[in-house]
């Protein structure tokens, strides 16, 4: 879809991009967030999305594309924590294809965002399998305006903190 | 946490991409089963209907 012009980047999110750092933890679909080459006017439309994965054997299942075995969900980033977690993803090799996963902190700092209680799970996780860097953590966190709602985080969930 | 959970653990995130996503695959189809089964309950004690009925 990049090479074609459809999308201009895109990075893997959610518990399949926490897989990449952590155990597995069992995902029902893949949140790929894309930032798109067009968007008219503020609108943002996935068809272009949708039009070119269908016509390539993808098939539509309500909010997902299901490709191969598993549904995937394209996002568009809400928020400019999320459009600097595709910017930031890395690079990574699946069985010979290159995709994009975002960077742990970034995950952190969006299941953090979000709010739900897998969420925090997949944070807890992070910090006690020691799978972020705290500093770079931190600032991401303070320059989103996140550092308040992580000291609640730290104070009902860590206990001493990070 | 035991020592053994532990390493388990660490072993599993130890793994790569491809053998992850693999697991992830298993694990996912292993909750579609349970969910189609209607073996599942919920917070009521009900059990849930499987997506065919």
């Amino acid at each position: 879809m990049q090479a074609d012009g459809v999308i201009s980047h895109y990075a893997i999110g959610g518990a399949v991009g926490a897989t990449f750092y952590l155990e597995p933890a069992a995902t029902l679909d893949v949140d790929v967030f894309v930032l798109l080459t067009h968007e008219h006017g503020g609108l943002v439309s996935l068809s272009p999305i949708y039009e070119y994965l269908k016509a390539r054997g993808g098939i539509e299942d309500r909010e997902h594309i299901v490709l191969g075995d598993w549904p995937v969900q394209f996002l568009v980033p809400g928020s400019e924590l999320e459009r600097e977690a595709v910017a930031a993803s890395i690079p990574v090799d699946l069985e010979g294809v290159m995709t994009w996963v975002m960077l742990p902190e970034h995950l952190v700092a969006i299941a953090l965002c979000t709010g739900r209680g897998k969420d925090y799970i997949r944070v807890l996780q992070f910090i006690k399998e020691k799978a972020v860097d705290e500093t770079m953590l931190r600032t991401i966190l303070q320059k989103h305006g996140l550092l308040s709602k992580w000291e609640q985080f730290e104070r009902k969930y860590l206990g001493e903190g990070i | 946490m035991s020592k053994g959970k532990e390493e388990m653990r660490t072993a599993l995130a130890r793994l790569s991409f491809s053998e992850k996503i693999r697991i992830l695959e298993k694990l996912r189809d292993r909750d579609k089963a349970i969910a189609a089964s209607g073996l599942r309950r919920t917070a009521s004690g009900k059990k849930t209907k499987s997506h065919d009925e």
